[in-house]
């Protein structure tokens, strides 16, 4: 039992990191705090239902008109609502929040509710790791969690965007002093983040099925992991991920189902209460409050 | 005939609210010249800086460069026209290695431009830039984060930043401020080797006994106005700079 708890402890954690990676993105680079994070993963899953179930085209191609369309309105959110509240952290969060709330409910108010709407598995086989069964799909998250951390990694160290990135991220007047366009940057990140978080749906709905309540879920797990990892640090996101993960699937199996939710707040709790800006935060003013 | 100006500024103003921080400034910058700007506290200098990279948006008047009206670009385009900048107060990556602070830089739209995508590696050319500012060849200094360094190589740091950017026009907020006499000693041949390879460049200083040995030229902001132009010794002996530095002779009396 152990060595299967384990196993799918590491699953939990490749979904808890897909599910914040593109939210953590965004942060981590411009600082916007996309509260409609949630909604645009959503929105891409349905996206994906319906050219599925309404068109000829073939589903890979439907992930990639969703994950492009979510890059798009990702970028349009920037440059018409975003690039106006820049800095005002809380309008920002109200404005993405406001969108994201609209995109949810609009999709519920169209009877978008129901067991029908799901995505298909890429593969319906099953292995038998260590003696535990897992389905071929929950190891495609494991494998493209981890693909995508090392491309996202080698992508922020060795392209001059990926750099261009990073130093938005840690001062936005210095990189403008480079020559980089902050507002572009800014716009990308965003629009990065909303393609990543299609990306994640394509992976992770197919274990379940697409609802608004999704949204809110996914919205409240990558807030989680990103304020447990250090808003905006890569490496945080990764141990919070573990840590929520293992948190959830041992007291799923040893303590009971019922208290998975209450262990992983007094995780996030326990964390906090230490290291008010996260296990690698850098928001050094939370540090020396107390 | 001269040639025509590198950077022109026609009128410049901006006024915050009420306060007219710079009010119609015009002068011209001819290429290779190294132009003081200097001026009591408050007197506008910095934002005559921020006007000319665009940080700040002029309330009237434009700046031209090589004859272009670049006051409508915004500072990021500026960059890579080939004006760059230091602030007053330095902000490196802190996290970084000295010599990676310089890697951003080498890898910006305007050197991309410069030089294509054959580039070499970068990391040597960091590194040879920070020896040319007075870091001490294969020393530890230069990799250590840059928030461990004194101010002193903060400061070249900064200088190492804009020149990493090939810039033609150099901008240099109060390089000297904070620094010892030996420190700023040792910066001046920088500035100067800068001028040999035909750089043009302007310095806001309050460090005046070091301005006036490496300017060619001064102005002297007060209340956001230009009260003079001309050769250092000239400007240091007009009526107006003396009442604007030292007040006139019944406020000293």
């Amino acid at each position: 039992m152990l060595v299967g708890t384990i196993i799918y402890a590491l699953i939990n954690s490749a979904i808890l990191a897909l599910m914040a990676i593109g939210f953590n993105l965004t942060f981590g680079i411009s600082g916007v705090a996309n509260f409609a994070y949630g909604a645009f993963y959503v929105m891409a899953a349905y996206g994906m239902w319906l050219i599925r179930n309404h068109t000829a085209l073939p589903y890979p191609l439907a992930v990639a008109v969703m994950v492009a369309v979510n890059v798009v309105l990702g970028a349009l959110m920037y440059r018409f609502v975003l690039l106006r509240l820049r800095g005002q952290a809380l309008s920002e969060v109200i404005a993405t929040f406001g969108i994201g709330l609209a995109i949810l409910e609009l999709f519920r108010y169209y009877g978008f509710v129901g067991f029908e709407y799901t995505l298909p598995v890429f593969s319906d086989r099953s292995f038998v790791v260590v003696g535990t069964y897992v389905d071929a799909q929950r190891l495609f998250i494991l494998g493209f969690a981890v693909v995508l951390v090392a491309c996202l990694w080698s992508f922020t160290h060795f392209t001059s965007t990926g750099l261009a990135f990073r130093g938005i991220a840690q001062d936005e007047r210095t990189a403008l002093t480079f020559g980089i366009d902050a507002d572009r940057v800014a716009a990308l990140s965003v629009a990065f983040g909303a393609g990543l978080a299609a990306l994640a749906a394509t992976f992770i709905i197919p274990l379940g099925s697409i609802s608004p309540e999704e949204g809110y879920d996914v919205l409240i797990k990558a807030l989680a992991v990103c304020i447990i990892g250090g808003l905006g640090s890569s490496g945080g996101v990764i141990v919070a991920a573990v840590i929520i993960g293992f948190a959830e699937r041992f007291t799923d199996s040893y303590i009971g189902s019922h208290w998975t939710m209450l262990v992983s707040l007094l995780a996030i709790l326990a964390v906090l209460v230490v290291k008010p800006s996260g296990l690698f935060g850098k928001q050094k003013e939370l540090e020396e409050r107390i | 005939m001269t040639e025509s100006p590198l950077l022109e500024a026609v009128e410049l103003s901006k006024s915050f609210g009420g306060v007219r921080a710079v009010h119609s400034v015009s002068f011209a910058i001819q290429s290779g010249e190294l132009m003081g700007v200097i001026g009591p506290n408050g007197s506008g200098k910095t934002t005559l800086v921020n006007l000319i990279t665009r940080f700040v948006k002029p309330t009237s008047g434009k700046v031209l460069f090589k004859g272009e009206t670049i006051s409508h670009l915004p500072p990021h385009r500026i960059v890579r026209m080939g004006i760059s900048r230091t602030f007053q107060m330095v902000k490196p990556f802190y996290q970084l290695p000295a010599y990676k602070n310089l890697i951003i830089p080498l890898y910006s739209p305007r050197m991309k431009m410069l030089a294509g995508r054959r580039y070499g590696d970068r990391n040597a050319v960091a590194l040879d830039l920070l020896e040319e500012v007075g870091f001490e060849r294969d020393a530890f200094v230069a990799y250590k984060p840059a928030g461990a360094l004194p101010q002193g190589y903060l400061k070249r740091l900064e200088l190492a930043k804009t020149i990493a950017l090939e810039p033609e026009l150099i901008i240099l907020d109060e390089l000297f401020s904070g620094l010892s006499l030996a420190e700023v000693a040792s910066i001046v041949p920088i500035i100067e080797k800068l001028r040999l390879e035909g750089k043009t460049i302007i310095m806001i200083e309050h460090r005046l006994r070091e301005l006036f040995r490496i300017a060619d030229r001064v102005i002297v902001m007060n209340y956001g106005e230009k009260i003079a132009d001309g050769k250092a010794a000239e400007v240091m002996e007009s009526d107006a700079v003396k009442n604007a530095y030292l007040g006139t002779e019944n406020v000293c009396k």
